[in-house]
């Protein structure tokens, strides 16, 4: 009667075992496909952040700037127009704006 | 169907049924008194015990017997696939991280011309996104000899979305990958560029191929029915090429490339190339050549304008060349920088040959000799010493062997073994005749000067720890040339145009005849080197003209040049002004009141 009793058991175990088992691989096979999904934009981001990269590059190199700044009427800053500062030391003060009296 | 059921209904089924009084019962049918042989039954029993161990022979036999390869490759095939991983090219960036060059992926549009069913509508479409003659385009897609043909490659991934949503049968795309280069013709030279299959072919693109290029992987996977993936197993992972960081600073870059380009348009040159060495690391902070092309349209390329002229075209350098000569003979000893050289009547006769000097100068210093250019002075110098000295101090400064750049075609030049000269060579060797070189040695040589005697080195990659140098000269030869290289660029100099405000500046200017088959011709190759701020050099500046029009001397066509590379490169690096400024703006000498 026990062991009659014991191999229902292990039967009902097994049965709700390999439901238990579906449930599994199937939850494992729909979190994968998030995952993918995940992975895929992930990847595409990464393509949309070099295409930003490269466009900025393009947008930033000082050929595009130096014609964009001559069409507004600027000039090319050189020695003879830079205000140079030399701080007697690092620590004695601030720097000083251009113009400024000390 | 109903005939057979009936005829197997039990005799039990049949008395039920009668009990009811519904039918005619069975019970009384003849057949069932017939006595059936045991054997019979057996039989049956038999042949379906038969019927079942045979199934389950072959069962056993497709599931673990010996044909299950090919049944497990067959159902496979309906669920798993292998997918090609592509690894994405490395990027390549200047020393500020600005993008240089870059892959994203791009599609390869393709068509069956066979498959190719297409309304004129669409044709016309396709060839608008595809940017072709739709007439070509049409000829490509009716050419039925062929069973595949390319419609156009590295096609950006968004057009391509609109080509797919065209929807025409036989046309197809894959994907691949495309280089972007967004400074274009500026830095071409030193990048070089890709074909389609993305590998190397010219600069740093194809010298450091191997570490750019990633390595693909492949990937198993299982689909669903709908095509998405459930499971997968790497079979190889793929390794992305690794980024490269260059030496090059686009900024210094472009300053290089737009001074050259100004001084070969005012003077129709016909080639040009320049070359920012930081003095400090050895690393080439720009390297721009004309004429140039753009890497991402590479239409019609030529050679003339792929070479990068500084790397591997030589020339004969001229005065450029005279600094090494007067080294070599301070460091013998034998003259000192103000013992005094005649050099009237400004020739000199050694054998049949006869030098001389553009200008005649008469009695003259060493530094003189240095600052205002004299052939005759640095010849008469130059003869003093044994030949096998001034070799030896031209190779120690780099001549003759090709610069340990990692950039393909980098030449040595043309230095030919002491024994080798005669007097007339060994004269015209000291003021740059009779030996070629790059630009890129010469820039090289001069960092000596400008480094207080020695010599690291050059690089196109970043470098995060300065490199160890070699000595070449003593530091009080190398003081002493950068004072007489100060004076070149003074009023009594060469070259008055290489001065900036705010620097103190030094260089030497070289105007040479070109050779031209064998022999001297009337054009020119005016160049002219240099470093700056003097009193604690930071970066070494080379410029090189090929035939300008109209004026010709290297202080006139390529000192000025110099001069704005210098000036600028300085402002953008930071460095602190050494020199007088000329007081040009209100908020500066409103400072110099206040202090």
């Amino acid at each position: 009667m026990i062991r009659r009793g014991l191999v229902v058991l292990l039967a009902l175990a097994l049965f709700v075992s390999a439901l238990a088992l579906v449930t599994a691989q199937h939850r494992s096979r729909s979190l994968f496909i998030d995952l993918e999904r995940a992975q895929q934009q992930a990847r595409q981001l990464d393509v949309d952040h070099e295409r930003m990269k490269i466009e900025l590059a393009r947008l930033a190199q000082p050929a595009y700037i130096e014609t964009e700044a001559r069409r507004l009427g600027m000039k090319p800053a050189d020695g003879s127009r830079t205000v140079f500062l030399n701080l007697p030391a690092a620590s004695s003060s601030a720097p000083v704006a251009p113009g400024a009296k000390k | 169907m109903k005939q057979p059921t009936t005829s197997r209904v039990g005799p039990s089924s049949a008395r039920k049924r009668s009990s009811r009084g519904e039918r005619v019962g069975f019970n009384s049918n003849p057949l069932l008194s017939v006595a059936l042989p045991s054997w019979r039954s057996k039989l049956m029993l038999f042949l379906l015990f038969a019927g079942f161990v045979a199934l389950a022979g072959r069962a056993f036999y497709l599931m673990g017997g010996v044909s299950t390869d090919f049944l497990q490759r067959q159902g496979e095939a309906r669920y798993a696939r292998t997918l090609e991983i592509p690894a994405t090219r490395g990027r390549i960036t200047d020393r500020n991280g600005v993008v240089l060059a870059s892959s994203v992926p791009a599609k390869a549009v393709w068509a069956i011309p066979e498959d190719v069913e297409a309304t004129p509508e669409q044709i016309g479409q396709l060839a608008r996104l595809l940017a072709m003659n739709p007439a070509e385009l049409k000829r490509r897609l009716t050419n039925d000899d062929r069973n595949f043909v390319y419609l156009r490659r590295q096609v950006d991934a968004d057009v391509a979305e609109r080509i797919a949503s065209l929807k025409i049968a036989g046309v197809h795309s894959s994907p691949e990958f495309k280089r972007h280069y967004p400074e274009g013709p500026t830095s071409a030279h030193v990048i070089g560029f890709t074909n389609v299959e993305d590998r190397g072919q010219e600069g740093i693109e194809l010298a450091h191929e191997r570490q750019l290029a990633g390595r693909s992987g492949s990937r198993r996977v299982i689909k669903d029915r709908l095509g998405r993936i459930v499971e997968d197993d790497w079979l190889r992972e793929p390794f992305d090429g690794h980024d490269l960081s260059l030496s090059i600073d686009n900024r210094v870059q472009y300053i290089a490339h737009s001074a050259l380009k100004g001084a070969i348009d005012k003077y129709r040159a016909k080639a040009g190339a320049a070359v920012v060495i930081d003095v400090r690391s050895g690393e080439l902070l720009a390297l721009a050549n004309l004429p140039t092309y753009d890497p991402n349209a590479r239409g019609k390329l030529n050679g003339d304008a792929i070479r990068n002229r500084a790397l591997t075209d030589t020339f004969e350098p001229g005065s450029t060349m005279k600094p090494f000569a007067i080294v070599a003979a301070l460091e013998a000893g034998k003259v000192r920088p103000d013992t005094r050289v005649q050099t009237a009547p400004g020739k000199l006769t050694i054998g049949d040959r006869t030098i001389g000097d553009a200008h005649a100068h008469g009695l003259l210093t060493v530094e003189e000799v240095v600052a205002k250019s004299s052939n005759v002075g640095t010849a008469k110098i130059a003869l003093e010493l044994p030949a096998q000295t001034l070799w030896d101090t031209y190779t120690a400064a780099g001549f003759g062997q090709a610069p340990q750049l990692g950039f393909p075609g980098a030449v040595a030049g043309r230095l030919r073994p002491a024994r080798s000269w005669r007097p007339i060579e060994q004269a015209t060797i000291s003021y740059g005749h009779g030996v070629s070189v790059s630009l890129i040695q010469l820039a090289r040589a001069y960092t000596a000067f400008a480094r207080d005697g020695d010599m690291v080195p050059l690089t196109l990659l970043k470098q995060d720890e300065p490199p160890g140098g070699v000595r070449v000269m003593s530091h009080a030869t190398a003081m002493a040339m950068r004072r007489m290289l100060e004076m070149a660029v003074g009023p009594e100099g060469t070259a008055p145009g290489a001065r900036i405000p705010g620097y103190r500046v030094a260089g030497k200017t070289g105007t040479a005849y070109k050779l031209k088959n064998g022999q001297y011709v009337r054009e020119y190759l005016a160049s002219f080197v240099g470093f700056a701020p003097v009193s604690d050099p930071r970066i070494v500046v080379a410029v090189m003209i090929d035939e300008p029009s109209g004026e010709h001397y290297g202080g006139v066509v390529a000192a000025p040049v110099f001069a704005q590379i210098t000036a600028a490169t300085l402002r953008t690096l930071q460095v602190a002004p050494d020199g007088p400024m000329e007081p040009t703006s209100a908020p500066l000498l409103a400072l110099r009141e206040a202090r």
